[in-house]
Formats: C-alpha cells, structure tokens, sequence
C-alpha cells in the first residue's frame, strides 16, 4: 500500500466507521464493542505504519479538489504522523478500558459512535494542511465532545456540555476568523505554501484565541474541570489524550512548523502560559473532586508544552514534543486509575478515601507510576520531556517566566503527593472495595509501565522529535 | 411571459393537480394525497435526474436549461413540497378539523404559484403569482382545529397587504417611468448608468414590499405569530418554503438586477446589508427567550433570513452564489426542524419547551435528526449550512465589508446557544411526564425529515459539484 492510500484511510476508516456503529449495535452488544476496538486499533496500526516512511524523508500527501481554495489536503510529516500515533494508541487504550467500564450505563452506542467519530476527526484534523479543513474537523471534534460530556443526561451534566460546545465553538469561529485574515492576506490556506511566512498580530492573536479555548488555557480554562462530569474514561480521552493536544498540535503546527511570528507574541504566550500553570496548580491543591484535580493538573502541564513550543528555541521544541508523548501516556493512566476508584468506591470526595493501597495494590502502584511520570522524577519517561523544556527554555527565556514555571513544577510534586497520600495511604474512612476488572486494571498498568519504558529507552523518541524539529521547525535557535 | 419556458410544465401540472383533486376526493377522500404526493414525487425524480446527472460536471452543466436559478428553486419547491404533504398525509387524523381535499388542493396550487414566482420574467407576473401564493397560504394557515391558526392567518394577511400594496405600486410606477417591467428591460436600464428618479424610486417600493413578505427585521413582527399559530405541517411549509420564494428570492432577484456590486453608490447596498445584520442579530437573541418550540424556530429563521439578505446587500457574485446556497440550506434545515416540532405535537402532545425532556429515548430518529439539522444551521462543518455561511463570509470580506463579516460569523455562536438550550430542553435531560408518555412516530412520518438530513450532509459533502453548479450555470449565465 503506498503511503497516500494509509493516510486516506487513516482518517476515512474511522470516520465513515463511526457512522457505522448504530448498525454494527443492531446485530448485538458484543459486535459492537468489537468493532468499535477494531476501529480504534486499526487506526493507530495505519498511523503507526507511516512512521518508518517518515524516516526516509518522504512526506506524503492526498489532495481532494475544493472550490476556492478550500482544497482538502492530508499530509503526512514527521509532525502529523507522531500526533496521531500517540492520540490514536491512547484512544485505542481508552476504547477497551471502556469495554468494562460503561457497561452499565445507557447510551453505550452513542458513546462508542462519538469516540470513534472524535478520534477520526482528530486523525483529520492532524494530517490536514489546509487551515480551512483543520477548522473543520476541529468542529467536529467538538461535537462529539459535546455529546461525550453530557453523557449522564441530567441538566447539571447537559448544562455543562453545552458550556464547553460554546467556550470552544467561540474559539474555534474566531481562529476561523484569523484563518480567513491568512487567505485574504496570502491568498491561499495551504500550509505547505504559507511556510516561512510572516503572519499579522491580529490574525495571530485570532488563532491563538482557537487555541487556548481547545486547550483550556487560561482565560478560556473553566469549561475543562466541568467536563469532568463525564465517564472518567471520556475524560481521560478529552484530556490526557486528545481534545487538549488539539490546541498544543494547532500551536506547534500553525506557529512552530508554519509562521514566522513576532517575539513579543511569543513572549505574551509564555506569560499566559505561566500564568495558567501556577493558577491551575492551585486550584489542584485545593480541591477535594479526584477527577477535579487531575483536570487541574492537566490545565497545569499543558502550559509546561506551551513554554516549550513558544521559547523558539530548538531544545525546547523537540522537548515539548516529547512532553506532548510522555503526558498523554502519563495522564491517561492517572485518569483511567481515577476511574476505577470512583466506580468502586462511588465517590469522588478525596478526603472521605484512604488506605486504598491495601485493597487496590495495583490500581495505587500504577497510579503512583504515572505520578511520578508527571512530576519528572528520573527515570521515567516525563523527566526527561520536562529537562528538555527548561533547559532549552533557560536559554532564551526570561527569568520571570522561568520562575513562574518552576513554582508551577514545585506545584505539581505537592499536589500529586497529597493526592496519593489521601487516597491511598492514610487511615481507612470506610469500607474499601475490591480491585477494579483485570481489563480496567491491566489496561492502566500498561500505561504505567510504558511510561517507564519510554524513560529507558528514550534516546528513540527523542531521535525522532530531534529530526522533527530540525525540519519542520521555523525560526528556531 | 416565462423566461425559462422548459420549467412551464412544472408550473402546470401542480395546477392541474390542483383542479383535479376534489373531483378524485369525491370518490375516494384518500385520492387527494395520493394525487398530490405522486404529482410532486414525478416531478422532484425528474429535476433530481437533471441536476444530479454525474455527466453534468464534465459538460459544464451545459444539459440545463438556461436558467439554473429557476431550476434549483423549481426543485426546491417541489422537495420541501413533497416532504410537506407526504408528511401531512399520515399527520392528519380522521375525523380532525382538516378536510384533506381542500387542504392538499391549497398546497398544489401554492406550489403552482411559488414556480411561477421563480420561472416568471417580468414583475407583473411576479406579482400575480405571489398574490395566488398569499391567499393560499392564507387559507392554509387557518386549516387545522386551533383558533391560533385563524388568528395567525389575520396577522399574516394584514401584515403583508401593505407588501403587496408596495409591490403593485412599485409596478405601475416602473411602467410609467420606465416603460418596462421585464427583469432584462430594468438589467439593462441599471447598466447603463443611474435611471431617472422615478425609476429608482418605482424599485425602491418594490424591494420595501419584498422586505416585509420576507420577514426582515423591522417588518418581521408577522412572522412569530403566523409560524406558531398555522396547523403545523404548514409552519414547515411556510418557513421552510413558502415565505422565502415570496420575499427573499425576489429580494436576491432585485439584487442580481440592480448590479448592486457594481453600482456602489446605491444606497440600497448599504441599507440591505444593514438590515441583514439587524435581522441576524435581532432573531438570535430573540430566539434565546422562545419557551415554544416553533416560536423559537421562527425567530432562528428570521435570523437565517437575515445571512441571506445581508449577502445579496453586498451583491458580489460570489455573495449571490452564497444567497442561494444559503436559501437551499435553509430549506432543507428548517423544514426538518419543524416537521419534527409538528412530530412532538402528535407523539409527546405540546410543543413546549418547558413540558419536554428527555425525548431521545422515547423519540431517537427525531431527536437525531433536529440534531442534524440544527448543527447545519448553526454553520457547524462539514455539513451544507457550514459552506453556504462560509461563501457569505469570505464573499463579504471581500467585497470590503469585514465588520460585518466578523460579525455574522460571530453571530453563529448564537445560533448555536440557542439550539444548544433547546437540545437541553427537549431531547437531552430527564424524561418528563409528557416525554415519559410520548412515543416515536411512525416510519412514514419520519422518512421526510431523514431523507432531508440525508440531504444536508450530503450538500455540504458535495460542496465542490455544488459550487460548479452554481458557478457554471448562476454566475455564468445571469450575473455576469
């Protein structure tokens, strides 16, 4: 198969699939969830398999003729292929933790519809190199989040989801704004032609409005906490995995590997960015709702990519683009870990757990793997990533700034070490349940231990993230 | 008399039908919707074999007829007619207020009338045929057993007389100071520099009278009352169809006329833009206050309205191409809103926002499908009201207006919001009483609005033959 034909059917199988999923539930429960898996796995073997050609050197691209411009283009580079191999394994992940996880609550096709269709368009929306179609499927992503988060139908839960549609669709329309100030000023939304190409301040900011609206950086961060009414596994997916990366991915595309932009908006995006890793760090100290916090912690991280991404320097770059691996992997397993706690205890109220360890051993030492993952303690694989990006970072980056990220590091070891402590350690409160399933509790072992893996044998993403960055990457240092 | 005489038979034989159809009923009651539902079911297969011959984008879409405006709006009407009586056929209960015979005779001839609207030449016939339209739909509204209805069809008739007042005035005063009424004669009067003052007021009243059939704002006050109050079928006819063939095809007919794009110095451009914007945003907000349901999707079509207005304000080929994709959409998503509004009235008993909830589980393919639909409207890719709203846009950046611009593409958000309240309060949420009790409707009933959803996504999927279409045989053969 050429590589044109796997990256078409990279995004077309998953999405056209999804649609699939009501039929393959009308011939029963069992084919469904088969399917569904089958979908998820087959993406990421498809992705996956771009990765060798990557090396070689041969970016690949599919075009679809649009009027206007509006040409739908898939195009296969170091960058596009490493995001969606990363989101469509954690998605892969997430749909057979779910298997056992959901199934006992309603709405279980719509669920798996909306999953397969989300990673389909997050698949799209990768490949693309053509701003208008990465709008489009960032809108559709948006969608199924919507339907994902309000998947106890209750108000409250409804009310939620439809605050998180509105906070990411406004962001969203006014990107679509700075995309259409890009057509109108080049003449064209090809990403591949815009390369090297200096782009207004307004029309920057526009897109940096998209940006941290998906990615729930401040001022635009509310709607990610809410979203934690959802099943966990949903927001594991909406967080750890995807919807979150979206933002950072747009970044690293649009301003790393496409437009030249001006320091002092970097310089803006780095203050937010440390503004939003102290704040969220905070609000993940002092919460008390497991799934909150760890929300909190993800807003907190992803600031940590975004200074990488912004420092324009080439260290940091390659360094966030390993953050952007080892975080998914790591939060990923913190949330799915959540999720079996919340299940077996029907609680969520940290300071009512306690001494789970005993009970749950391999749910706490996982969970306690993947902390330490997301704080960067050696050797796992999130030290390394976090080196990265302060070193590279120390550069060129201003003392404030590297201040701000420090205390926002520091942060981060206190609130996950509280969490832990409360959860596991400490006195009983009550009754503890017994151990999740094997598959809920195999799946986030897998993830922890990968996430050491990954720690051990570093030196093969960062080789890969090393060549990225020194192709694709603009004006870095 | 007819500019496009092919599309003459599509005029005639909905008429005939007409005529034919309480003869047949004396018979048999059931003859009225059978004639009715085959007349339009010929009709739609053969301009479907038409349009969507595969063979068409290789040729240049040089098997169409010349006029490919009329054409999309002939097959238009007929789709939203079609969907509209095979849905009453199975909606109307025996034994109900609503005679059948009479009822589908009034639809066949509106649907008579509204191809004359968009086959005619020339503003007297125009008029003619959207007097016949009025007092059918005039009738129409008042059938059903509600008292609403008559006071809808009050309301509707006494708003728009001074429309049709402005209109007939607008005629004779062209007549006498132009000396012609064909749409050619008053082309070629505007290019060749600014008429004469008489003129220009004689199309001034034209288009006023236009505004007020369409429901901009501020002449929109009609719309609410005559959606809420008509038999609910109608509604869907009326917004889906009916009120936009009346007003806003002649308004991006005038549009394409003046040559707004090129006589910039007309103010009209500027007035048309500012009345498309109001209307957007006077519908959307408005729309956020609605506990009705079909009050709610009155308002979110005068603000749809609107977009289309705003584009023929700033008349650039490409705003008119957008006006028109725009206007197809609009067709398609609204009648399926209310067609599903009228399918909560039969199977849950209200339509009141506040009474539902939880429809989903009892009510999936309606649910589904007011999905569907209210996503399109809402200008959410890939689906067909995405691209129609995108071509305004880049149309109106372009042309130099980019407030605007911004503003409508900002504007959806509102539509958004308030689709997103009315999703929370019908079909999301937990069950109420009504909802608990409510059923789905039968298969007939929902094969109108799933084949209307199929469309949607596959119009915007199809965006590029579309766009062909448009270019080859809109912007080719009138505009320019």
């Amino acid at each position: 198969m050429d590589l044109a034909t796997t990256l078409k059917i990279s995004v077309a199988m998953p999405v056209i699939g999804s649609l699939l999923v009501p039929i393959a539930a009308k011939v029963s429960v069992k084919a469904r969830n088969a399917y569904a898996v089958a979908l998820g796995l087959l993406t990421f073997a498809a992705t996956a398999s771009l990765l060798p050609a990557m090396y070689t050197g041969f970016p690949a691209a599919y075009t679809m003729n649009f009027p206007l411009g509006f040409d739908l283009i898939l195009s296969a580079d170091l960058l596009s292929v490493f995001m969606a191999a990363v989101s469509s394994f954690v998605s892969s992940i997430i749909l057979i933790y779910s298997l056992d996880y959901i199934s006992h609550y309603e709405n279980q096709t719509e669920y798996y519809a909306m999953v397969t269709l989300f990673l389909g368009a997050m698949m799209g929306l990768v490949f693309s190199a053509n701003l208008l179609w990465m709008y489009v499927f960032w809108e559709i992503t948006g969608f199924a989040s919507w339907r994902l988060v309000g998947f106890f139908r209750s108000d409250r839960d409804v009310a939620k989801a439809n605050k998180t549609i509105l906070v990411t669709m406004f962001g969203a329309l006014c990107m679509l704004i700075g995309f259409l100030m890009v057509y109108f000023e080049q003449g064209t939304m090809d990403m591949r032609l815009l390369r090297g190409e200096s782009i207004s301040t307004l029309a920057a900011c526009l897109i940096l409005v998209g940006i941290l609206a998906k990615s729930a950086t401040l001022p635009f961060s509310t709607w990610l906490p809410d979203a934690g009414v959802a099943p966990s596994t949903v927001t594991a997916l909406l967080h750890a995995a995807v919807l979150v990366k979206i933002g950072v991915y747009a970044y690293a595309r649009i301003f790393g590997a496409t437009f030249a932009v001006s320091p002092e908006f970097s310089n803006g995006v780095l203050l937010l960015a440390g503004a939003s890793a102290l704040v969220s760090a905070g609000a993940a100290l002092v919460d008390k709702d497991i799934k909150r916090i760890i929300a909190y912690s993800t807003v907190s991280q992803l600031a940590f990519i975004f200074l990488g991404l912004a420092s324009g320097n080439r260290t940091a770059f390659a360094g966030a683009m390993l953050y952007i691996l080892m975080h998914s992997i790591a939060k990923g397993g913190l949330f799915l870990c959540a999720g079996i706690i919340e299940q077996n205890t029907h609680n969520k109220d940290i300071t009512k757990m306690g001494g789970l360890i005993k009970t749950m051993p391999v749910t706490a030492v996982s969970f306690a793997l993947c902390s330490l993952s997301v704080m960067g303690i050696p050797p796992f694989g999130g030290f390394f990533s976090k080196f990265m990006v302060f070193q590279g970072a120390a550069q060129n980056g201003s003392l404030t700034v590297m201040l701000m990220f420090l205390a926002g590091a520091v942060m981060t070891l206190l609130y996950l070490t509280r969490l832990f402590y409360l959860v596991f350690l400490g006195e009983e409160k009550a009754e503890n349940p017994k151990e999740g399933s094997a598959l809920m509790v195999n799946g986030v072992l897998a993830l922890a231990l990968i996430g050491l893996v990954l720690g051990a044998l570093v030196y093969y993403p960062a080789s890969y993230v090393d060549m990225l960055t020194t192709q694709l990457g603009v004006n870095l240092e | 008399m007819t500019s496009s005489p092919g599309l003459l038979a599509y005029l005639l034989i909905p008429l005939f039908t007409a005529v034919a159809i309480p003869f047949a009923a004396r018979f048999r009651t059931r003859m009225a919707d059978v004639l009715a539902n085959v007349t339009l079911l010929a009709g739609l297969l053969n301009l479907s074999l038409l349009l969507f011959d595969p063979a068409n984008a290789d040729s240049s879409f040089s098997a169409i007829p010349d006029d490919g405006f009329s054409l999309l709006m002939v097959f238009v009407i007929y789709l939203v007619g079609l969907c509209v009586t095979f849905f009453s056929t199975y909606f109307m209960e025996e034994g109900s207020g609503v005679a059948r015979a009479p009822y589908f005779a009034l639809i066949m001839t509106s649907v008579s009338a509204m191809c004359g609207i968009v086959t005619t030449g020339d503003f007297f016939t125009l008029y003619i045929f959207i007097e016949v339209l009025a007092v059918s739909s005039f009738a129409l509204i008042a059938s059903g057993e509600r008292t609403g209805g008559l006071e809808g069809a009050i309301k509707y008739l006494l708003l728009t007389f001074p429309a049709s007042l402005f209109i007939l005035l607008g005629v004779a005063f062209l007549m006498l100071t132009a000396g012609t009424f064909s749409f050619e004669g008053v082309k070629t009067l505007v290019a060749s520099g600014m008429p004469a003052g008489g003129t220009v007021f004689a199309v001034s009243l034209l288009l006023l009278g236009f505004l007020i059939k369409s429901g901009v704002v501020p002449f929109h006050a009609w719309t609410p009352d005559a959606y809420e109050g008509a038999y609910s079928p109608v509604s869907a006819f009326l917004a889906g169809i009916v009120t936009k063939i009346a007003g806003v095809y002649a308004v991006i007919k005038i549009a394409i006329i003046l040559r707004l794009f090129d006589v910039k110095t007309c103010p009209a451009a500027d007035i048309l833009m500012f009345l498309g914007m109001l209307s957007i945003a006077v519908g959307a907000v408005a729309a956020l206050r609605q506990n009705e349901l079909k009050r709610m999707l009155a308002f979110s079509s005068i603000s749809q309205v609107g977009y289309i207005v705003l584009a023929a304000g700033i008349g650039t080929p490409l705003a008119i191409l957008g006006a028109i994709f725009h206007l197809v959409n609009h067709a398609t998503f609204k009648t399926t809103l209310y067609l599903n509004s009228a399918s909560l009235e039969k199977g849950a008993g209200t339509s009141d926002m506040t009474k539902l909830g939880g429809m989903e589980h009892s009510m999936p393919w309606t649910s589904w499908t007011s999905v569907v639909a209210l996503m399109s409207t809402a200008g959410v890719p890939p689906l067909s009201g995405f691209w129609s709203k995108l071509l305004i846009i880049v149309a109106l950046w372009d042309g130099g207006a980019r407030i605007y611009a911004v503003l409508a593409l900002l504007f959806s958000i509102v539509t958004l919001a308030y689709f997103m309240v009315m999703q929370r309060k019908v079909f999301f949420g937990k069950p109420t009483e009504a909802s608990r009790a409510a059923r789905e409707v039968r298969p007939a009933m929902l094969a109108p609005v799933v084949a209307m959803s199929v469309l949607i996504v596959a119009l915007g999927v199809f965006f590029p033959y579309i766009y062909a279409y448009l270019v080859d045989t809109v912007a080719a053969r009138i505009i320019l």
